[in-house]
C-alpha cells in the first residue's frame, strides 16, 4: 500500500470521489475504496511542481520513528505519496482532518474547525462551533507552539500560517491539526510549489514569497496574540490584550514582553522555546555561560605613567 | 479594516414572477449561508440588496451578512425601471462609503451585480446610468441579461463584466441559480485577497464564464 510505504501512486489507480475542497493551487477529492479516509490534492498546473521536494516530505515522514510518525499524522495532513501521471507528479494523497475538527452548519453541510472560529466574538452563522473555555484556549496556544517547535526541530519551514490552514478541536481535549503541508519546506530548499502567502499573515520585514524559520516565528507570534486576544488582526507592535482568565499575571507578564520583542528586527524574534517558557508561566534563570567572561584588571601605570629618558652615549 | 461592498440589483418587474424569482429568493438563504459561515469574508465584505421594477426599493441596507438571520423577499410586479435603479444605487454608495469611513473603515471601490429580464421600460435610464458611472465612487458593475433581456443593453449597463442567458440550454430559473453561485464566489474569493490593514489592494475575481450565460465581450460594444 502505497500511502503506508510511501512510494509514488499512478492516478489511474485512484477511484475518485466527490470534490471536497477547492483552492488556489489545487482541488482536493475524496478517494473510494483507499485504506483509511484518504484524499486526494490535483495540482491545478502540475509542471510547476517540484516533484523532488514533494518527494522529500514524503520521505521524511517514512523516515520518522513510528511514535514520530503517529504523531505527524495525528497533527498535520502530511503527503503521504505521491501521484503520478505519466512520469508526472499531479498531486498526493493524504489523511482527512479528524471529525472532531469539523462541524456541522444549520444547513447540514460539514465544514473545517478553521482557526479563524478562534479568532473573533462567537456569531449566530457559527454557534454550532464549541468555544473553548479559557483554560482550553490557553492549551490550544500551547499545542500550537509545541506543533511547531516539534516540526522546526525536524528541520522544516512551515512557510504560510492563517486563519484557514490550522484546524483546532476542544474534543475530547484540545489539539490543533496543520492542512496545506505540501507548502513545508526543508530548511534551506526550495518549495514544492510557488510559495503561498496569506493576507493579514505575512511577515512584513520578509521579501514577497520567501519564508524562512524567522517568518515562521513572526506568524507564531501573530497566531499567539491573535488566538489570546480573540482577535484576527491583532499584530506585534500595537497592545496584546488576552482574554480575561486565559493567562495568570506571571504568563501574561511573560507572553507580553515576547509580543513585543516579535516586533523586532529578522533574527531577533522569539524562538518557539522562549514562547514556551512564557505560556508556561517559568521564571527564567540568567545563565552565566552566555555572559563574556571579566577582563583582567589592567594596570594603567605601565602603559600611561610619565616616562624617563636617560641618554645614551655613543661614544667612549 | 479594508471593506468591500457588494450590492445585488435585482429586476422584480413581473415578468420574473414565478419561477424567475423563486429561483432568487431560495438562492439568498445560500448566499448567506456561505458567507456567514466564513468570518474572515464576512469581515471585509458589506452586501446589500435592491429590488427594482416602477421604482427600486432597498431591501436589505448594506450589512454584514453574519449580522442577519433575515432578508426581505423580491416579489414580482411592475416595470422595469433602470432609472430608478441606477438613482438608487448611487445614493446608497455614496451614503454607505461615507458610513463606513465614519467607522474608521477604508472602502475599495464598490461591486455591483445587475439582473435583468427584461428591457428598460423607462426612456431616461442612460442620464441615470451615467450619472451612476461618473460619480466618485463609481462601481464595477457586473451585469446578467437573463429572458427578454438585450445583449446590447446589458453589455451597455456593465462596465465590468456581462453575461447573457444560453437561449435554449437553460431555464431562466436554472440560469439564475447559476447567477447567485457565481455572485457567491465573487465575493469568497475577492474577500480572500483583501487585507485588512490594505496592503496591496485586491483582486475583484469574478467568473470568466458562469454555466448557462454567454460572456459578452464589452470591447465590442
Amino acid at each position: 500500500m502505497s500511502p503506508a510505504d510511501g512510494a509514488d501512486v499512478p492516478l489511474g489507480a485512484l477511484t475518485l470521489g466527490i470534490r471536497v475542497g477547492d483552492g488556489g493551487q489545487g482541488e482536493v477529492y475524496d478517494v473510494d475504496g483507499g485504506p483509511g479516509r484518504l484524499l486526494y490534492k490535483s495540482y491545478r498546473e502540475p509542471r510547476k511542481v517540484d516533484g523532488g521536494e514533494l518527494g522529500a516530505l514524503v520521505a521524511l515522514r517514512q523516515g520518522l520513528a513510528p511514535a514520530d510518525r503517529d504523531r505527524l499524522d495525528r497533527e498535520t495532513a502530511w503527503p503521504l505519496c505521491r501521484v503520478m501521471d505519466g512520469g508526472r507528479v499531479t498531486g498526493f494523497l493524504m489523511h482527512r482532518a479528524p471529525d472532531s475538527m469539523t462541524w456541522r452548519t444549520s444547513r447540514g453541510d460539514t465544514r473545517l474547525t478553521e482557526l479563524s472560529y478562534l479568532l473573533r466574538a462567537p456569531k449566530a452563522a457559527w454557534q454550532a462551533v464549541q468555544q473553548p473555555s479559557p483554560a482550553e484556549r490557553y492549551a490550544l496556544v500551547v499545542a500550537v507552539v509545541e506543533l511547531f517547535q516539534w516540526l522546526h526541530a525536524l528541520g522544516l519551514v512551515v512557510g504560510d500560517v492563517s486563519q484557514a490552514n490550522v484546524l483546532w478541536t476542544v474534543r475530547p481535549g484540545p489539539a490543533p491539526y496543520l492542512l496545506d503541508c505540501d507548502g513545508v519546506r526543508l530548511v534551506g530548499r526550495p518549495p514544492v510549489l510557488e510559495q503561498a502567502d496569506t493576507p493579514d499573515w505575512h511577515d512584513p520585514l520578509a521579501s514577497p514569497g520567501s519564508v524562512t524559520v524567522d517568518s515562521d516565528r513572526y506568524k507564531v507570534a501573530l497566531l499567539v496574540g491573535r488566538v489570546l486576544g480573540q482577535d484576527a488582526y491583532a499584530a506585534p507592535g500595537t497592545p496584546l490584550q488576552p482574554l480575561p482568565g486565559v493567562l495568570d499575571d506571571r504568563r501574561e507578564n511573560a507572553v507580553r514582553a515576547l509580543w513585543e520583542q516579535a516586533a523586532g528586527p529578522r533574527g531577533s524574534r522569539p524562538h518557539l522555546g522562549q514562547w514556551r517558557t512564557a505560556l508556561a508561566g517559568r521564571d527564567t534563570i540568567r545563565l552565566l555561560a552566555a555572559e563574556p567572561p571579566p577582563k583582567p584588571t589592567v594596570d594603567r601605570s605601565k602603559f600611561d605613567g610619565p616616562r624617563h629618558r636617560g641618554r645614551i652615549p655613543l661614544r667612549d | 479594516m479594508q471593506i468591500l461592498p457588494f450590492y445585488l440589483l435585482c429586476d422584480e418587474s413581473g415578468s420574473m414572477s414565478g419561477d424567475s424569482i423563486d429561483s432568487i429568493n431560495g438562492a439568498l438563504p445560500e448566499l448567506h449561508h456561505e458567507i456567514s459561515t466564513n468570518p474572515t469574508v464576512a469581515d471585509k465584505t458589506r452586501f446589500s440588496l435592491i429590488g427594482f421594477s416602477d421604482s427600486a426599493t432597498v431591501l436589505q441596507p448594506l450589512v454584514d451578512l453574519s449580522d442577519i438571520d433575515e432578508v426581505p423577499a423580491l416579489a414580482a410586479g411592475g416595470l422595469t425601471s433602470y432609472g430608478d435603479a441606477f438613482r438608487t444605487l448611487l445614493r446608497c454608495i455614496e451614503a454607505d462609503v461615507a458610513a463606513l469611513k465614519a467607522e474608521g473603515h477604508e472602502v475599495y471601490r464598490p461591486v455591483a451585480f445587475f439582473l435583468s429580464d427584461g428591457i428598460p421600460t423607462d426612456s431616461d435610464w442612460e442620464q441615470a446610468y451615467k450619472e451612476l458611472t461618473q460619480s466618485r465612487f463609481c462601481p464595477k458593475i457586473i451585469a446578467f441579461g437573463i429572458g427578454e433581456a438585450q445583449e446590447s443593453t446589458i453589455g451597455q449597463v456593465a462596465n465590468f463584466r456581462a453575461f447573457i442567458q444560453k437561449d435554449t440550454s437553460v431555464s431562466p430559473a436554472q440560469a439564475l441559480r447559476e447567477f447567485a453561485s457565481s455572485l457567491t464566489r465573487s465575493i469568497v474569493r475577492s474577500a480572500g485577497s483583501i487585507a485588512a490593514d490594505g496592503g496591496n489592494g485586491f483582486t475583484l475575481a469574478v467568473d470568466d464564464t458562469v454555466p448557462g450565460f454567454s460572456t459578452v465581450s464589452l470591447d465590442k460594444l
